[in-house]
Parts: structure tokens; C-alpha cells; sequence
């Protein structure tokens, strides 16, 4: 096989159809971005439930009765909710915090925001138990026996907070998945239709090719490596286009949660680690729908 | 060399035979002409030879090749030892004359030292060296045929099949490519040629086969065109 007959042919044949290259190019890009982004939202996901799970507690709010009077949960009914709290079964640590002490803790999380920390007044915040879970997910036993017991206000569980964040994280992962996937329907039609342009621009030089005894093999091949070079240009740029992403979207909108912890960074090495599989991603395609292609409508 | 035996056949979308039961064989180092009228089944004899279509019944031989039985993958062989020239040159108008003859050889892997040296050597011998490096819009017709004779000897074939290749040349030129041709069925290649030309056949006093409604209706070993018409 001569490697540089092909290599020309190939080259000669993308500049060709410069305008129908440009389009394959640009639909793979897009149908890889979005592939990549819905790949990016499922690793977040997954480092975020491995982060929050653990950290995760329900709130126990008590009234304000007990707010004022019991500090120390010695009387009733604190002292005997703390005890229910204690043995049921799959609680890990019980902790009463105080009317004060949640205002330490508000405080604190409000550090850098002092303008919002003075709008709270201690008299606002009521004295909780913080229950923590030997299994973050089973929070539901806690939240049905305590709601509505003599002197519990109301029961928090953040795991509802943080799946309503989930449910919206997961709706961006379906989206962006759906939408690679229409994209790269359209990209496949592209490269298809490309390569029988291609072939009929090409049927006199084929032609000649087959009767001098050509093999199939060497007659095809220029126009397969055409569809691969345009689907790894494109894997390329899709790439390129998740980097400017990064840098110009995410860090700009997100930076100060990225900042904070409280979204785990999407990093460049995560965008590093992912580039081989969209360039697998767009070999595997668009090769496949070369050889599909030339099977089955082009005659050489 | 090549070998018809009981070979019919007929498209699909035509009822009657384009060859109808021909049996014939040609000899290593023969030069055949293949003669008949328009529709006679000319082009589809040497089609058949190339394995471009295959016969509804019979058996095609050329060389060592079963052409009718034989494998899609071993097609590539059969064709690179046979040449072919025909009426319309079939030159790549983007490519100049020693690209056109290389390209035969680029095609089927030959190594690129091999083709720097073939290439000007079968140009000289066809009376082209000089015009390498022309494109196939600057030369005369004759010698666009030239390279297309090139091209088919380049890589030495067993057989060269040539389907009309005088029809779009004026008589002398005409002449001038049979005495090419002549010279390389004198290098030993059996040269088997479809026309509609009187008096080159005439001139050449070579075996004739003519068909006439896709059989042979007469085979001369050194036959004129048209006896008793
Ligand atoms: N691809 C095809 N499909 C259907 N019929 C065909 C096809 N090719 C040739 N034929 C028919 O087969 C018969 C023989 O055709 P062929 O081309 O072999 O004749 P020929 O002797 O080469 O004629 P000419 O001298 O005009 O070139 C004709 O009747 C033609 O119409
Ligand atoms: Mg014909």
C-alpha cells in the first residue's frame, strides 16, 4: 500500500467539497461537545453523591418554646426526643444544638457575607437536633417519625435539597445525551452523503482503478480515511470547544462555588482524560459509516 | 490463453443474447480481431473477459484464471494482467501524461522506484517520451491513445484488450496505433481487438472472429472484413 497515493487522495478529496467537509466537521464537533458535557454532568454527579452523602444530616427543628427554655435538652420533651432519636435504629450521632450555637454556626457560614449575617436575629433560629445517618439515603424513617411529635417544629432533610439538585443535574446530563445523540444522527447522514458525493466525484479516476486491477481495499480506502480524518478534526475541535467552555463559561459563572466546594471543579484534567474517548467516539463512527456506506450505495 | 466454452449471455433487461453459445479460443502471443456489426455482442465478449459481467452459462478462461467462477477477491488478479484501451482514451484529465501511466501502477502498490523506472520506458516505446509531463488536453487524439496504451502495457500484461480504439481516429493516425499495437503483441502479449474498421482489418491480414447476433458466424486465421458482402 502506498501511503502517500492515499494520503494525497484523501487530501484531494476533503478540499474538493470543502463546504460539505466544513459541515461533517462542525455536526461532529457539536454532537461530541454535547456527548462530553453529558459525560462531564454524570462524573460531577458522581463525585457530588460521594461528597454530600456523607456530610448529609436532618435537621430535627424543635419549637420555639423549647428555644427559649431548655438549653441543654434536660427537660421534656427534648430530652425524651433525644432519647427516641438515639435508638432508632440506623441513626449514627444525635447532636442538640442550641438557639445559641446555631447562631455561632449561621454566623460562620455567612462569614463573608456580614450584610446578610446581621439581618438574622438569634430569635429566628430555632434549637435542632443534628441527626446523622448510617445511610444517608434512609432519611425518610426519621423525617416520617418525628414530623408533627410534641415539641418538634419541623424535620429538614437536606438529602431533598440535594436531590432536587440531582434531579436538575441529571435533566442537563439527559438533555445533553439526547442531544448528541440527534447530532450525531445528523452528523452520520453527513458523512454518508459526503462520501457518495465523494465516490461520484471520483467514479472516472475509480473506474480506471478497478479495471488496472486495483483491489476494493485500495479503491475504498481514501474515502474511508476522508470520513475518519474529518470525524477526528471534529473530535478535535469538540475538545477545543469544551476547553473555551471551561475557561469562559463555567469558570466565569461558577467559579466562586467551584471556589467553595460546594460544586466539585469541573478540571482540565477531567477534560483531558475524556478527549481519547471522544476521538475514539468519532473514529468508531465515522469509519463505521464509511464502510456501512460503501457497501451498501456506492458501486466501485 | 483465452477460452470460451458454451457461453451465452444475456441482460437482464433484454430478451435476446448479447452472445449466444460461443465457443472460441485464442492462442499466447495471437493477434485477434473481433469483428460484426453494432449489437453484435462485441464489447460484451471482452466485458466477459475482464470479469465486468459474467455469463449466464459457460465457461470463461484467461490464462489461469476460471473468470466466471472465480472469487470477487481474486478480480484485482485477473484485471492486472490484462490491459485495456478504448474508443474514448478514459485518460484523468487533471493528471499529465506520466501521472496517467503511473497512476495503473500507484494503484496496485507497485513500489515507487519500480514506477520511476517503467514509466519512461513504456512512454518511449509507445513514441511519447518528450511529452511526459503534457496534459491530456494539450496532445492529439492519437497520441491521448498512445498513453492510454501506455497506461494498459505498463504493467506488462498477458493479454491487451482493445474495445475500438481506432473508432474516434482519423486513418492515418489509425494506422499508426495499429503498427503500436502490432509491436506489442510482438513483446508476446495476445492482443485481442473489437472494431468496425474495413481496411485496417484488411490491411492486417490477422485472424478475424466475427459475431453477428452474439455468434460466431465465421473465424478466418488470416481473414479480411467483409467476405462475399
Ligand atoms: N449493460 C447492458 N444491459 C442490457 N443490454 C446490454 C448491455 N450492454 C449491451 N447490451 C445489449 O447487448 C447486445 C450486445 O451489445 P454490445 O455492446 O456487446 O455490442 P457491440 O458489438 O459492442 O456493439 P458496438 O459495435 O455498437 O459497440 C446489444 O443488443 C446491447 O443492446
Ligand atoms: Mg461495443
Amino acid at each position: 500500500m502506498r501511503t502517500s497515493f492515499v494520503f494525497s487522495e484523501v487530501v484531494t478529496g476533503l478540499r474538493r467539497n470543502v463546504t460539505m467537509t466544513i459541515a461533517m466537521i462542525l455536526t461532529t464537533a457539536i454532537s461530541l461537545f454535547l456527548l462530553g458535557v453529558g459525560l462531564l454532568v454524570v462524573n460531577m454527579v458522581g463525585k457530588m453523591q460521594d461528597d454530600y452523602l456523607g456530610k448529609l444530616e436532618v435537621a430535627v427543628m424543635l419549637t420555639n418554646d423549647i428555644s427559649v427554655n431548655d438549653k441543654d435538652c434536660t427537660q421534656q420533651p427534648c430530652s425524651s426526643l433525644r432519647s427516641q432519636l438515639e435508638t432508632t435504629s440506623g441513626v449514627e450521632t444525635v447532636v442538640y444544638e442550641n438557639r445559641d450555637k446555631g447562631y455561632e454556626r449561621f454566623k460562620k457560614v455567612f462569614e463573608s457575607q456580614p450584610e446578610l449575617a446581621k439581618l438574622a436575629r438569634p430569635e429566628a433560629i430555632p434549637a435542632m437536633f443534628r441527626v446523622k445517618l448510617e445511610d444517608a439515603q434512609r432519611s425518610d424513617v426519621i423525617v416520617q417519625a418525628f414530623t408533627g411529635k410534641a415539641g418538634v417544629k419541623k424535620v429538614d432533610d437536606q438529602r431533598e435539597d440535594l436531590d432536587r439538585l440531582f434531579g436538575f443535574l441529571n435533566g442537563v446530563r439527559d438533555a445533553a445525551l439526547a442531544l448528541a445523540l440527534l447530532q450525531a444522527f445528523a452528523a452520520l447522514m453527513l458523512i454518508s452523503n459526503t462520501i457518495q458525493v465523494s465516490a461520484f466525484t471520483r467514479r472516472t479516476e475509480v473506474g480506471i482503478m478497478r479495471l488496472v486491477g486495483a483491489t476494493r481495499w485500495y479503491t475504498q480506502l481514501p474515502f474511508l480515511i476522508e470520513a475518519v480524518v474529518a470525524g477526528v478534526i471534529g473530535a478535535v475541535a469538540s475538545i477545543g470547544l469544551l476547553v473555551v467552555t471551561k475557561l469562559f463559561l463555567l469558570n466565569r459563572v461558577l467559579g466562586e462555588l467551584f471556589a467553595a466546594n460546594i460544586i466539585p471543579e469541573v478540571s482540565m484534567v477531567e477534560i483531558l482524560f475524556l478527549s481519547p474517548i471522544l476521538v475514539g467516539v468519532a473514529i468508531a463512527i465515522s469509519a463505521l459509516t464509511g464502510y456501512v456506506t460503501l457497501r451498501l450505495y456506492v458501486r466501485l | 490463453m483465452i477460452r470460451l466454452e458454451h457461453v451465452s449471455k444475456v441482460y437482464k433487461s433484454s430478451a435476446r443474447p448479447a452472445l449466444d453459445n460461443v465457443s472460441v479460443e485464442m492462442d499466447k502471443g495471437e493477434f485477434v480481431f473481433l469483428i460484426g456489426p453494432s449489437g453484435s455482442g462485441k464489447s460484451t465478449f471482452l466485458r466477459l473477459l475482464l470479469r465486468e459481467e459474467v455469463p449466464s452459462k459457460g465457461r470463461v478462461y484467461v490464462s489461469n484464471f476460471d473468470v466466471a467462477k472465480m472469487s470477487r477477491r481474486r478480480v484485482p488478479r485477473l484485471r492486472q494482467s490484462i490491459g485495456c484501451v478504448f474508443q474514448d482514451f478514459r485518460l484523468l484529465t487533471n493528471k499529465t501524461v506520466a501521472e496517467n501511466v503511473a497512476f495503473a501502477l500507484e494503484v496496485i502498490g507497485k513500489p515507487r522506484n519500480t514506477i520511476v523506472k517503467v514509466v519512461p520506458e513504456v512512454l518511449q516505446l509507445v513514441g511519447l517520451d518528450g511529452k511526459a509531463d503534457r496534459m491530456p488536453h494539450e496532445l492529439s487524439g492519437g497520441e491521448q491513445q498512445r498513453v492510454a496504451i501506455a497506461r494498459a502495457f505498463v504493467n506488462r500484461p498477458l493479454v491487451l484488450l482493445a474495445d475500438e480504439p481506432t473508432g474516434n481516429l482519423d486513418p492515418d493516425t489509425s494506422q499508426d496505433i495499429m503498427l503500436l499495437l502490432e509491436r506489442i503483441n510482438r513483446t508476446g502479449t495476445t492482443v485481442l481487438m473489437a472494431t468496425h474498421d474495413h481496411s485496417i482489418v484488411d490491411s492486417m491480414r490477422r485472424r478475424v472472429v466475427e459475431l453477428d447476433h452474439g455468434r460466431i458466424i465465421r473465424d478466418d486465421a488470416r481473414g479480411v472484413y467483409g467476405v462475399g458482402r
